[in-house]
């Protein structure tokens, strides 16, 4: 009996199971859309052997689709795990990356870019997000103050700080009516400007937030308890809040800047990993991140494929998935209680 | 050895605890008991180091304020985790000594024995909601028997607990003992606590009303004192001590 060994707590297999399919979701992608692609042929070109795309097809698969791919799993990634991350910090089932009010931050810079009107302003328009985004959860983390450690204080300091943020926005907007489109368009989210060059940065931005998030699941599992237990167990609590919402908001803001306010992700996902799995524990968090990649991979395909060949805004599919699941996992909620 | 000089937690005016000052050698078992609201609860929580407080406590020299020893804390009221495990749950215990995110072969038997020890080893799948309240304090006594800690605190570790499992959890904490931990408790069966604790510390609005060897303080007048002479001391034929709460509380 001495000898007998506990299983281990975490099923592998969940998550190969996952990154199989994800490896399939991603074939798919660069696979549709107006002109489909020939999968062995995919394969062959990205593995550059002989008997591959040609001319305008391979430029297609290599500048077009592959880095759009690419981005919308990144940016998938990013939100679903973020999402899982907000969750466990607030112990809060329904809190979003969004929450502390990098979106409605985002959206304020967004805004300004476009009403700073000249080109260059616009090509910034990453970098006005991502900093409108980063400021403001700053500034929710400034105006809860010491109480940044109740979880409530924090999420009413957030909802104030995006409240404020809208409001200016759309005082902006009043005032510039010409960018209430750009603007409108870049809140439902979009990945038509992806290209190497936002893969590039967005990519290491994310990985090195995801690198950190997933390193520190289980310390993530530790703020699931009282804060004297935390402490207790070996956690200094504040600090794994702090480190955990820096880098979701690290990756939030990344994603956001890249894809514009793609919404539902970061609910849906890690609520999908949990029903699957019976888990909600932070062991699951490399699981969400495969899942999220997935999730919106395929949501950007029904984007580009449904309408084809308009475009649908992606923002509009995850919304249309993720708001019937919402209210289902809310309904079961219930029904468990 | 733990010394505590001078220790006072306040919440605004109110002293939770007044300039307490004591020490606790390796390798004892320290009781605290006394009514409600005495600051039992609050005084092991600020030994955790996790809490400020005014005057000193340090363990081997070294103040334990904001400073991570490998203390275990069984709480009375834990917050319990959604959608964790009980195998899970106990394995956050070994999570210092394996270095998070690890999960060493060592751990995975160790965790498995304490489990099979404390009688849990059905319960493992269990998820934490699903348990009855004696089935949870269980799980958290063995999360905190697989830190093998050098200092075990525990408020209330046997409230939810039948009879038979009071005395085989009290056992396994005894037996800790032997390997030098340092244990303190709240207990509000003060018959139960003297049975294992060598020393009962007596509280009262915050501070120390008595201190000493068990037998010596159960067998005090001042102990009833503490309980507004709410309680009755029997002795058994064995010259064993019983103390129960009288019928006729008296009015305060």
């Amino acid at each position: 009996m001495q000898t007998q060994e506990m299983g281990r707590i975490w099923h592998w297999r969940t998550t190969v199971f996952v990154g199989i399919l994800l490896a399939f979701i991603l074939l798919l992608g660069v696979s549709f859309g107006p002109i489909s692609l020939d999968f062995t042929k995919i394969i062959r070109t990205l593995f550059g052997v002989s008997g591959g795309l040609k001319d305008e097809e391979r430029t297609l698969l290599l500048e077009l689709r592959l880095p759009r791919v690419l981005l919308a799993g990144l940016v998938g990634a990013a939100l679903a795990t973020s999402g899982a991350v907000y969750q466990t910090v607030f112990r809060n089932p329904l809190a979003d990356p969004y929450l502390l009010g990098a979106a409605a931050g985002a959206g304020l810079g967004a805004t300004l870019a476009f009403t700073g009107g000249s080109k260059t302003f616009s090509a910034a328009l990453p970098l006005f997000a991502f900093l409108g985004g980063v400021l403001a959860v700053a500034a929710t983390f400034m105006i809860s103050g010491k109480a940044f450690s109740d979880p409530a204080t924090l999420l009413l300091s957030g909802i104030a700080i995006g409240s404020f943020a809208t409001a200016v926005q759309t005082y902006l907007q009043q005032r510039n009516s010409q960018v209430l489109r750009p603007v409108y368009s870049w809140i439902l989210g979009q990945l038509t400007v992806a290209d190497w060059n936002v893969v590039k940065w967005a990519s290491f931005y994310i990985l090195i937030a995801l690198f950190i998030l997933i390193r520190m699941s289980r310390l993530l599992d530790g703020l699931l308890l009282s804060d004297e237990e935390a402490f207790s167990l070996g956690i200094s609590p504040n600090k794994i809040r702090i480190i955990a919402i820096g880098a979701a908001t690290l990756a939030t803001a990344t994603a956001v800047s890249a894809s514009g306010l793609i919404g539902f992700v970061g609910i849906v996902v890690p609520h999908l990993v949990r029903g699957l799995t019976k888990r909600a524990t932070n062991r699951a968090l490399f699981t969400v991140a495969l899942t999220g990649a997935g999730f919106l991979v395929l949501a950007d395909l029904g984007a580009r494929t449904l309408l084809s060949p308009a475009e649908l805004p992606i923002g509009v599919i995850t919304a249309f998935v993720g708001a019937p699941f919402l209210l289902f996992v809310l309904r079961a909620k219930r029904v468990m209680k | 050895m733990i010394k505590i000089n001078n220790l006072s937690v306040r919440y605004g005016d109110f002293y939770a605890l007044n300039h307490i000052t004591l020490e606790i050698p390796r390798g004892t078992w320290t009781c605290l008991v006394g009514p409600n609201g005495a600051g039992k609860t609050t005084f092991l929580k600020t030994l955790l180091g996790n809490k400020a407080y005014d005057g000193s406590i340090t363990i081997d020299g070294h103040e334990v304020y904001k400073n991570l020893r490998n203390v275990a804390f069984v709480p009375q009221r834990p917050e319990i985790p959604a959608g964790m495990d009980v195998a899970e749950y106990v394995m956050l215990g070994r999570a210092r000594l394996d270095g998070w995110g690890r999960e060493s072969k060592k751990s995975r038997t160790f965790v498995h024995t304490v489990l099979h020890e404390t009688q849990l080893l059905g319960l493992q799948h269990q998820l934490l909601t699903q348990l009855s309240g004696g089935e949870m304090q269980r799980v958290l006594i063995a999360r905190a028997l697989v830190q093998e800690p050098e200092i075990m605190i525990l408020d209330e570790p046997t409230s939810a607990l039948d009879l038979h499992h009071q005395i085989s959890t009290l056992n396994q904490i005894d037996r800790l003992k032997d390997l030098g931990t340092t244990v303190i408790s709240t207990m509000h069966d003060i018959t139960l606590g003297a049975m294992y604790a060598e020393r009962i510390i007596v509280m009262h609005k915050g501070q120390v009303l008595l201190d000493g060897a068990s037998n010596v303080v159960i067998h005090s007048p001042e102990l009833k004192k503490a309980f507004d002479n709410g309680i009755s001391i029997f002795t058994l034929d064995s010259g064993r001590p019983v103390i129960v709460a009288s019928r006729e509380f008296p009015a305060r």
